[in-house]
């Protein structure tokens, strides 16, 4: 269990980390998520003591710089490619493990289940970013710790890592460990997570279930696809919802539910070929929470592709910028 | 502190550099005696022959193996943030005074023993070529001895906690290299002048300087006629600047590091 209280870290005039206060249940994954710039790696830093800041977090009740031979309770893994380019990736893993009192025969256990086996007594500088990052799991896995701190695990990894860091993320969860991460893959936190984190320009946006955070910020919106759409369209504004068109000339129907829409197309006599729902997905909803605190934004493509504007057109209905 | 201790020893051990440098500081001190031994052997061995076949000419301005050394301890904080790996060490062994402490104490250690085994060899090359060392326990030979393991060991560390203070490897070399060899050569170059005059009761300060006196077998050839009266701290003085310098170096350090993000 993680529990975190009143973090808050400030560089200059910019506050990084405000007033975070979240627990991080055992037994689930608990994904970290915000913009680029929000403040998650500055907030785990602070966790692990790394920067100096207000706020207290305790593993399991203690503070980490508290705790003596710390990888054995909490583990973690915070930047890409923190290795010495001249000293082998074991090599790397038996220092530190020297300081927690973990033997050699754990350090080889942990390079076989990473798949870094074979290339363990290589150095770390010809490792590609994703061997980078199954040594720096290896790292934290460690000293078999029930806590996990884990920042951007699945950067550089290839579909196939990808898939095997989130069952094994999984899997470490379903032992009943703490498991936290950030990730800017939010597909994969999506199939990852059970629970969230969510922060903007270092402030909380939501604490809690995936499901609620994609129900509280994005709206559902029902599809149609009738042939006599333009008709239908003008009965269901005349209702008083909002009707759009999709790229494929359905009608993508928000601020009415499913069962009024369809008895609206009774009522007016309308043939139907498709009536259903469309949920948001996690993205749109991280993209409407965090529309607002994104640190740094790019402008707009110049020009954009013809099949651009229709192709956007379901995000636009869903993505439920208005709630941002 | 016992894992701290395995930790930083572990580190040490695991690095390549760190034997290269030992090595090289080792052989260019060795090359001393050899080369004396080859040129002058024929010379009966007079105890300034022996202090520098020793130290590796270590007393008369080329402390092969202090500097090494020094780089060895630049390393054992400066890599630490070059390549990242402060914050892995800081998620092993989150309590920051015990692992300087640590690295203190191991850079210590592995410095007195490489400098002993450095003498040792050394003394054997001149056992080669002049078949005997005389005097070794005898004073002032012995002070200057046990002087220049205490210089090497003040090196090390004024390395380490430069290392430390900057952060990174580059400006501690920097800092390392050209106070000894420019500023407190200048500083004693320009106590000659009349009009700098007041620059002559700094120098019995200057730390490098003052604890090259920890070598000296004369106490008395830094001072003479012709030269100012720089009224100079004993051996023991002088090499109490060179520690106090280091001292200062490593507590600022130290006390930064402690206040510093990681």
């Amino acid at each position: 269990m993680i529990t975190a209280k009143g973090l808050y870290k400030r560089y200059r005039k910019t506050v990084a980390v405000n007033q975070l206060s979240f627990d991080v249940r055992p037994g689930v994954v608990t994904g970290f998520l915000g913009p680029n710039g929000s403040g998650k790696s500055t907030t785990m830093r602070l966790m692990l003591g790394l920067d100096h800041g207000e706020g207290q977090t305790l593993f399991d009740g203690e503070s980490f710089t508290d705790i003596r031979r710390p990888m054995n309770k909490v583990g973690t893994l915070l930047e890409a490619k923190p290795f010495h380019p001249t000293r082998s990736a074991r090599n790397h893993l038996r220092m530190l493990a020297s300081a927690n009192g973990i033997g050699d025969k754990r350090v080889d256990e942990v390079m076989d289940l990473v798949g870094l086996g074979s290339v363990k007594r290589k150095k770390p500088k010809g490792y590609s970013l994703g061997m980078a990052q199954r040594l720096g799991l290896a790292q934290a896995l460690l000293g078999d710790p029930g806590i996990l701190l884990l920042d951007e695990p699945t950067n550089g990894l290839d579909p196939h890592g990808i898939h095997w860091m989130r069952d094994m993320l999984k899997h470490l969860a379903a032992e009943g460990r703490t498991i936290f991460v950030s990730s800017h893959l939010l597909s994969e936190m999506q199939l990852m997570a059970d629970e969230l984190v969510v922060i903007g320009r270092g402030t909380m946006i939501f604490n809690g279930d995936v499901n609620q955070f994609v129900r509280d910020f994005t709206q559902s919106t029902v599809v149609v696809r009738s042939p006599s759409a333009d008709g239908f369209a003008a009965a269901l504004e005349g209702a008083g919802a909002e009707v759009a068109k999709g790229k494929d000339g359905e009608l993508v129907v928000s601020g009415m539910e499913i069962g009024a829409v369809g008895h609206l197309a009774f009522t007016e006599n309308v043939e139907l070929s498709e009536l259903s729902t469309r949920s948001a997905s996690l993205e749109e909803a991280f993209m409407s929470a965090t529309g607002s605190s994104e640190e740094f934004v790019a402008a707009e493509p110049l020009a954009a592709p013809a099949a651009a504007p229709a192709a956007q057109a379901p995000a636009t209905q869903t993505g439920g910028a208005d709630h941002a | 502190m016992l894992d701290a201790l395995r930790y930083e020893w572990t580190r040490l051990t695991t690095l390549r550099s760190t034997y290269w440098l030992i090595g090289i500081g080792v052989l260019c001190s060795l090359a001393i005696p050899v080369i004396a031994g080859i040129v002058v052997s024929d010379d009966p061995l007079v105890p300034e022959t022996v202090a520098a076949g020793l130290n590796g000419g270590a007393a008369f301005g080329i402390p092969f193996l202090a500097v090494f050394m020094a780089i060895i301890g630049i390393f054992a904080t400066g890599h630490e943030y070059r390549h990242g790996t402060i914050q892995p060490t800081l998620t092993a062994l989150p309590q920051r005074s015990t692992l300087i402490a640590a690295k203190i104490l191991v850079i210590s250690g592995v410095t007195v023993a490489v400098t002993v085994f450095s003498m040792a060899i050394n003394a054997l090359a001149m056992l080669v070529f002049w078949g005997d060392v005389p005097g070794l326990f005898e004073d002032p030979l012995r002070s200057a001895l046990l002087g220049y393991v205490v210089y090497t060991l003040i090196y090390t560390l004024a390395g380490l906690g430069l290392g430390l203070l900057f952060r990174g490897v580059p400006s501690a070399l920097v800092v390392i290299f050209l106070m000894p060899l420019i500023i407190e050569n200048l500083i004693f170059g320009l106590s000659f002048l009349p009009m700098a005059d007041w620059l002559v009761p700094v120098v019995k300060f200057l730390p490098f300087l003052s604890g090259a006196r920890l070598m000296s077998l004369d106490l008395s050839m830094m001072s003479g006629e012709g030269m100012p009266d720089f009224d100079y701290f004993g051996r023991w003085g002088s090499g109490g600047v060179f520690a106090a310098f280091a001292a200062l170096i490593i507590a600022g350090a130290w006390i930064l590091f402690k206040k510093r993000d990681a």
